[in-house]
């Protein structure tokens, strides 16, 4: 028999067998899903199946009914006569004026209303009841519940509940100012309720008192909502205006501070103001846009200048030891390298420069000057007076040997100071 | 009563009628649910969910087709769900079962093996096995249909079924030496 065959054989087998088998559901089988089906046809309510099932539920739910109505409490425990002995109060509250007066003493009596302007609610006895307030006025600040008493005559009691309903009140300790603009904000009135602030430019809080930075210029509507538990609430609003505010800066003119009489020249780059006041360092102050002005002495000065918008919002600038570094120096590079093209005559620019062709010193505050250059042999192979014009390396039209040169320059600072120096420089392989 | 009355009471939940339809149709079904549960009380429970299941749905039997198929379908689909909402509790596979090689040369002889025997070894498959040979060999489903209906992949079912096979074989055989014909 091959595999396939027994295979067929086994499905056969089993189908022959078992597809039509019927088995006996034994009766303790039966019962119990008949009890299951009637569960469920009972709570699955069908008119049909209306059985005495039914009734009976009805019939349970009926007495369960008639069972909590009778034992439900009753008010048998106060007599009529002891209700008309009940102290009645009354709770004046702003310009409403409401009567409380208690059925039993079970009954607290609540009387909310909107809290009067002065935060005083007036609560007086009526005739037959002594209030446990002299003058029966309360002051309701906060959330606070303020609950007053009436003692009547006999044992009875009344009382009322007195909330205040929230009142939104927003103190800001500025309402204007320049950016960064730092408002401290307060809600006097707001103790414990819940408190939701909007400050107008996106920001949010339910901070009691918030503190709020606005940094950008703008007038902005804040907006204060305070909330008690029940839901009431109260919205106050106001605005804040931030001014943009200026931007201080400057620049001195190239125009040395020590030139005979050239006065210095302040630059002003600022923008969004209106006023300026510049301190020059030594004592004087000039509140001109650009002004110009003249040190009677060399020195060190910090040059300050405040700028005012037309709110008065103000910036400053100030450059420390404005001149000193430009002041008074001399200084020489130790080597360079020869345009083998022929002689450039020793003028030089930020372009030679770059390839180092000119032998040149490096200097400001410069009165007087003399350089001369000797080879080794103690030939003067270069001599200039003359600031602008370096040694380009050619002696009388030829170019110099590859070696060291030794220079010596002479002079004055525009200070007074003398210049004396001496160093060597080296003409490089070119 | 025919089918048809035992029907219409159903529908209009006549306690007489629904007796009826159990009283006609328990024994099959449960024959039924024997070859998909595990033991007796499983498939008693399964009957019992199928049941309630027929009650509650019979107003969608069309009338066209045989009774007694549609009421097998809807057992078939309960034993299903019954898988599914047990397939977690039960081991899914059980690897000591396969055996491969086949000792038995010969078919087998109808009359040899009681429905009881074949139950009995059915019951012994693990559930996976049992519900994919059931559908495949006596349901008659297709593979693919049998994938869709357990959620499972094809070939899973192909496999399952020819593991299934083996295994009933292998048990059958045993069951023979067992009863002391086999030579």
């Amino acid at each position: 028999m091959t595999e396939e065959e027994k295979d067929i054989d086994l499905g056969n087998l089993f189908r022959n067998k078992l597809e039509e088998n019927e088995m006996v559901a034994e009766s303790d089988l039966t019962g119990r899903f008949m009890r299951r089906l009637d569960r469920k046809e009972f709570l699955r309510f069908n008119p049909a199946r209306f059985n005495v099932w039914y009734l009976a539920a009805a019939a349970a739910g009926l007495t369960v009914a008639g069972l909590l109505v009778f034992t439900s409490p009753r008010n048998g425990d106060v007599s009529p006569g002891d209700q008309t002995s009940q102290p009645e109060m009354k709770v004046i509250v702003s310009d409403t004026e409401e009567t409380v007066s208690t059925q039993n003493d079970k009954i607290t009596p609540e009387v909310t209303e909107t809290k009067s302007a002065s935060g005083a609610v007036k609560a007086e006895a009526a005739p037959g009841g002594v209030t446990d307030r002299p003058g029966g006025i309360i002051t309701t600040a906060g959330a606070a519940e303020n609950k007053i008493t009436v003692k009547g005559f006999g044992q009875k009691d009344a009382s009322a509940v007195v909330t205040s309903s929230p009142i939104a009140f927003i103190k800001a300790s500025v309402n204007t100012g320049c950016i960064p603009l730092h408002v401290r904000f307060t809600s006097p009135e707001a103790e414990g309720f819940t408190t939701m602030w909007n400050f107008g430019d996106g920001g949010l809080s339910s901070v009691n008192n918030p503190d709020y930075i606005y940094d950008l210029p703008g007038i902005y509507d804040v907006t204060l909502t305070v909330t008690d538990t029940r839901g009431r609430l109260s919205t106050a609003t106001t605005k804040i205006e931030a001014w943009a505010g200026p931007t201080a800066s400057f620049e001195i003119s190239q125009n040395d501070q020590f030139s005979d009489d050239d006065k210095v020249i302040f630059i002003n780059h600022s923008a969004g103001a209106v006023q300026f006041v510049w301190n020059f360092g030594d004592g004087t102050f000039s509140t001109l846009s650009d002004p110009s002005y003249k040190y009677r002495q060399p020195g060190r000065y910090d040059v300050t200048l405040v700028a005012y918008s037309e709110n008065g919002c103000a910036d400053s600038l100030t450059i420390n030891d404005a001149f000193t570094d430009k002041g008074s120096f001399i200084r020489f590079p130790n080597a360079f390298m020869p345009n083998t093209g022929g002689p450039t005559g020793g003028y030089y620019n930020y372009r030679t420069d770059m390839d180092n062709q000119v032998f040149h010193p490096v200097a400001s505050g410069i009165a007087g000057f003399n350089l001369k250059i000797y080879s080794k042999a103690g030939l003067m192979v270069f001599e200039s007076s003359d600031l602008e014009i370096g040694w380009d390396g050619y002696y009388k039209g030829q170019i110099c040997s590859p070696g060291v040169y030794v220079w010596k320059v002479r002079g004055t600072y525009r200070n007074g100071q003398q210049i004396v120096m001496a160093g060597d420089v080296i003409l490089l392989n070119y | 009563m025919s089918d048809q009355n035992i029907i219409d009471g159903c529908i209009r939940h006549s306690r007489k009628a629904q007796q009826m339809l159990w009283k006609q149709y328990s024994g099959y079904l449960l024959g039924v649910c024997m070859r998909y549960a595990t033991d007796r009380p499983e498939a008693e429970d399964m009957l019992q969910e199928a049941f309630l299941r027929i009650y509650f749905n019979l107003g969608e039997y069309s009338g066209t087709g045989s009774f007694k198929g549609w009421l097998r379908k809807v057992t078939v689909n309960t034993a299903i769900t019954y898988y599914h909402k047990n397939l977690r509790h039960k081991h899914h596979t059980d690897i000591d079962d396969y055996v491969n090689s086949e000792t038995g040369s010969r078919g087998f002889e109808e009359d040899f093996y009681t429905a009881e025997d074949l139950y009995r070894v059915l019951n012994e498959l693990s559930p996976g096995y049992r519900m994919v040979f059931n559908l495949y060999t006596i349901e008659g489903y297709k593979h693919q249909e049998i994938a869709e209906m357990l959620g499972i992949d094809v070939n899973t079912s192909k496999s399952q079924y020819s593991r299934a096979r083996a295994i009933l074989r292998k048990k059958l055989d045993n069951l023979a030496k067992l009863k002391g014909v086999y030579t």
